[in-house]
């Protein structure tokens, strides 16, 4: 098998987001590695994703799990080599999975030699590197990111004296992207990676690149400008490769990351994710529904993703108070669950491990217009440790089997980056890839059976949508479309049975097939299309015109 | 129209969609287009405001208006109705709408809003006047917080009023039900209260719907069902309440609506109500009454007159009603002027005592009982004007109280009257 050579590749992509070392440990010492998901790529494959997404693997002092660097163009040695990621992307590519990496650019470790040399004197040739001040009082109107550990944005340095500009925690600087040789050094280490063979670059933090007086140093002009100008860069030298952009925005602030197609492929879509929660908590459609109408259209070439969850909290900073409110009290009665403006919680714990609310959550990660990411676990259930600190709850060992360390590691229990999941409910012995590939009805087989059905169709990942308004809000239907493949989605977000009237009028003489059994439903005619739905049911109907 | 099609098969079908719901706000309309949108607005910003994160639903049932009343329900934005530009609402709220074809009086649509709380299985609901210009979305919060969060089945309002406001309910409803019943309710007869859905389910189930008193006073009998079912009662202070100025034509029906209503129930509730000794305050957040000084006008010498014609006039009426001394008394009352002229409360309740055991003899038509009531309950009302012209608010409460207990001294006569019939 080998990669479609389709530009495009990235809108029918299914990516599958992992890190490192929480997957599978090939060298017995404890800590996942390259090597450790080389051997595991054949799952990866069995269950029907098409790309990985791998979390930071660089050098860093992992004060921030990998997100502070301390040089960009080597790997940790937890993880192994260089040539041991050469050949993992190899293999992958062997496979037909594509090969997404980080890129930090807004900031390094403290401990990047660039930043010692720029703090080593106030005359040093990289001091204009990172944002040195006299003061901690410029840039004002910027928020605090980690409100949970920084007090300001601002950080002193005793060596040089003098303020440095941090964005997130204060052992990353933020680097100086008005120096004109921190972008060129920038755009070197992607270059660096893409010549390995990468297909594509997750960009944290892209809002913060520039600060202004006077602004909230986010979202800037000077910021798009730089984006813009490495994208270019990249289609000239690198085509069918791949911009990602996190930006935690509105919608209508996020926009502008696609420019006119000429700067990122693809943005998260981070408003939707709380919603859909938030929908299938009040058991109706508004939150979901208002939000993607709040959503604008975005270049042909471009795509949104759309995520569950990730190694990071359930981010509640693009909702309304009255709404984090809400999501805290239906989600994360515990206060121990929440962390910054969010919930440090995994996708099954989150719906009480409830395999018909998972099941239907997926349903719409799978439907809703973007490219889905799975978070790795949750195609089985995995659970989480919220005794942990900051997010590493959600990020302890992938769970192979119900033996030694779960099939992650030979190493002695105690040498592993982090503990098992324990807990009867969600413990390796009752949740693991092992027991679920060889039940039938398991949740890990029923990943399998959507990715594959959502595989079948290109209007998943290139139709446009368009929403039904059936008088029962607990019911979620659209309309996906692409040329004269349409697929009629319906959502009954709530946890009892539901009738549901749909005007398909437009569609009249068509049959509806259901997408998973290839059932044939009646023919749409002149009266509202009436369905009756179990709790927490979907459906995905092919139209067809018989 | 048959029980089993009560509701029509389109407001069916709108209540499958609404599905189960913790809060359903009734809205009884007819002819109701000049004052609904800033009510419907008004409900709406309560339920954001008070109610984010329940599942709500308004219902209109409409008596057949010509204005356009139901279209103007359901056709508010909610969006119009945000109290505050950061509160958005986090669920739909739908707000939908029926049609029946009966007089707006017949009781049919708390009927139609009672059915629907229970096909929805509302936690709590409460009905709003179309009528009340000076509503507030605070009003939403003191009728259903009480149930919502402390367990209580039934709140009636209370209200700032003015003296000689709310006549009917001072000088009879209040102090009849307090001493026949023994709850101490200041508006058992009120155009808006609260209710759970349990109270509603078991009223729905109960109540006579089809026993051709053609459903009037069908929200006092709701009230009394709450008190002998052993319901938890309490009441709200809602704060000012527009005074709706009703000619006297209007007396008539409304005293069908009550008192016809009261009447009535004291069959049916006898076993309740007849052990029943003294009367108990119930819970009430804020006072349970707050008077004015200022304002109302009322034609104190065509109350008199009328009081007099209607005695005159209906004399063979009365004697197929009242005792011998009553009539004789009345009639003595009706040749005194202006100046002389007095009521007692003692001789009000004995009166008021014979009407009830008549209308339980059915004597003659009960209709035409509660007809000849009028005139009687005019000429009280010319002496409570009178006795409490230059009163303090103070000194009309008092009033009010002591007309209570002469209510319930006389209690026993009422129950000799009673067993006389039987």
């Amino acid at each position: 098998m080998s990669l479609n050579k389709d530009a495009l590749w990235y809108k029918d992509a299914i990516i599958y987001q992992v890190h490192v070392r929480t997957f599978h440990d090939g060298n017995g010492d404890g800590i996942g590695d390259f090597q450790g998901l080389e051997q595991k790529l054949d799952y990866l494959q069995e269950l029907g994703i098409s790309a990985i997404w791998l979390m930071p693997f660089f050098p860093s002092p992992l004060r921030d799990d990998g997100y502070d660097i301390a040089d960009y163009n080597a790997v940790h040695s937890n993880y192994g080599t260089l040539e041991d990621f050469r050949k993992l992307l190899e293999s992958a590519h062997g496979r037909g999975i594509r090969v997404i990496i980080e890129m930090v650019l807004n900031h390094t470790s403290d401990q990047h030699p660039w930043f010692q040399e720029s703090r080593s004197s106030q005359n040093n040739p990289r001091r204009d590197w990172y944002v040195w001040s006299d003061t901690d009082t410029r840039y004002k109107g910027t928020r605090i990111i980690f409100l949970d550990t920084e007090t300001s944005n601002w950080a002193w340095d005793s060596t040089s004296k003098s303020f440095y500009w941090h964005r997130f925690f204060s052992h990353q600087p933020d680097l100086n992207y008005d120096n004109p040789a921190v972008r060129e050094q920038m755009w070197n280490v992607m270059k660096f990676w893409l010549e390995i063979g990468v297909d594509a670059f997750r960009l944290d933090a892209v809002p913060y690149l520039v600060e202004r007086e006077g602004t909230n140093c986010e979202n800037l002009p000077e910021t798009h400008n730089i984006l813009k100008e490495l994208r270019r860069k990249l289609d000239e030298q690198f085509k069918g490769r791949m911009l990602l952009a996190e930006a935690n925005q509105w919608p209508a602030d996020l926009r502008p990351y696609f420019g006119d197609g000429d700067e990122f492929h693809m943005a998260f879509h981070f408003p939707l994710m709380p919603r859909m929660f938030m929908g299938l908590k009040l058991e109706d459609r508004k939150p979901i529904t208002e939000i993607l109408q709040q959503t604008p259209e975005i270049p042909p070439s471009c795509q949104w993703s759309l995520f569950l969850r990730n190694h990071d909290e359930l981010t509640l900073e693009m909702v309304t108070d009255m709404e984090r409110d809400y999501m805290y009290d239906m989600y994360a009665a515990s206060k121990t669950m929440r962390l910054n403006l969010g919930i440090r919680r995994r996708l099954a714990p989150l719906l009480s491990n409830d395999r018909r609310r998972i099941e239907l959550m997926n349903g719409m990660l799978m439907s809703l217009p973007g490219t889905p990411i799975i978070y790795y676990g949750d195609e089985i259930g995995m659970g989480d440790n919220i005794s942990l600190g900051d997010r590493n709850g959600v990020r302890t060992p992938m769970q192979w089997s119900g033996g030694w360390n779960a099939g992650f590691s030979t190493a002695e229990p105690e040498r592993l980056y982090a503990p098992l999941i324990h807990d009867p409910v969600y413990g390796y012995p009752a949740v693991n890839v092992l027991s679920q590939r060889e039940s039938e009805h398991s949740l890990l087989r029923w990943m399998q059976r959507i990715i594959t059905v959502r595989r079948s169709t290109g209007v998943f990942g290139r139709g446009s949508i368009e929403f039904l308004h059936p008088a029962n809000h607990r019911i979620l239907a659209y309309l996906r479309k692409l040329g004269k493949d349409v697929v009629l989605v319906v959502n009954n977000l709530s946890s009892t049975a539901q009738a549901v009237e749909l005007d398909l009028r437009s569609y009249k003489g068509n049959i509806l097939i259901e997408m998973f059994g290839n059932n044939i439903f009646p023919r749409v005619g002149d009266l509202p299309y009436l369905l009756t739905m179990g709790p927490y049911q979907f459906y995905w109907f092919r139209l067809r015109r018989v | 129209m048959e029980d089993g099609t009560f509701l029509t098969d389109d407001f069916l079908r709108q209540l499958i969609n609404v599905g189960e719901v913790d809060i359903l706000v009734g809205l009884p309309t007819h002819n109701n287009a000049k004052t609904i949108r800033s009510i419907v607005h008004t409900i709406q910003s309560g339920l954001l405001r008070f109610f984010p994160r329940e599942r709500a639903v308004i219902i209109n049932a409409d008596g057949g208006s010509r204005d356009g009343t139901p279209e103007l329900v359901t056709g508010i934005s909610i969006d119009d109705a945000r109290p505050a530009p950061n509160l958005n609402a986090l669920r739909t709220l739908h707000s939908i709408s029926t049609k029946y074809a009966s007089s707006p009086e017949s009781g049919v649509a708390l009927r139609t809003i009672l059915t629907a709380a229970e096909l929805l299985r509302a936690k709590a609901c409460i009905v709003m006047s179309p009528e009340s210009a000076n509503i507030e979305s605070e009003w939403l919060s003191s009728l259903l917080l009480p149930i919502c969060r402390d367990g209580f089945d039934l709140v009636t309002p209370t209200y700032r009023r003015h003296k000689f406001e709310g006549l009917l309910m001072t000088n009879l409803l209040y102090p009849m039900i307090r001493a026949l019943y023994g709850a101490r309710i200041r508006e058992a007869y009120a155009p808006e209260f609260g209710f759970s859905g349990r109270l509603g389910c078991q009223f729905l189930g109960q109540n006579g719907w089809n026993d051709g008193t053609d459903g009037a006073g069908t929200e006092l009998r709701f009230t009394l069902a709450a008190i002998t079912g052993g319901y938890r009662v309490c009441q709200s202070f809602l704060g000012e309440k527009d005074h709706i100025d009703r000619h006297a034509a209007d007396l008539v029906p409304t005293l069908r609506q009550t008192v016809g209503a009261l009447f009535s129930a004291l069959e049916s509730d006898f076993p309740a109500w007849s052990t029943v000794a003294g009367s108990q305050p119930v819970p009430t957040t804020g006072p349970d009454l707050e008077v004015v000084l200022e304002g109302v006008r009322v034609n104190r010498k065509r109350l008199r007159e009328m009081f007099s014609t209607g005695v005159a006039e209906l004399e063979a009426v009365y004697q197929s009603i009242l005792t011998p001394s009553t009539l004789a008394e009345l009639q003595r009352i009706a040749r005194l002027g202006e100046e002389d002229f007095h009521y007692s409360a003692e001789f009000w309740v004995r009166t008021v005592y014979e009407f009830a055991a008549s209308y339980q003899k059915s004597v003659i038509s009960r209709d035409h009982i509660i007809q000849a009531f009028a005139p009687l309950f005019r000429g009280r009302v010319f002496t409570f004007l009178i006795e409490n012209r230059n009163s303090s608010a103070n000194d009309v409460e008092n009033n009010i109280e002591g007309l209570c207990l002469e209510f319930e001294r006389l209690k026993p006569y009422l129950l000799q009257l009673w067993k006389s019939r039987e």
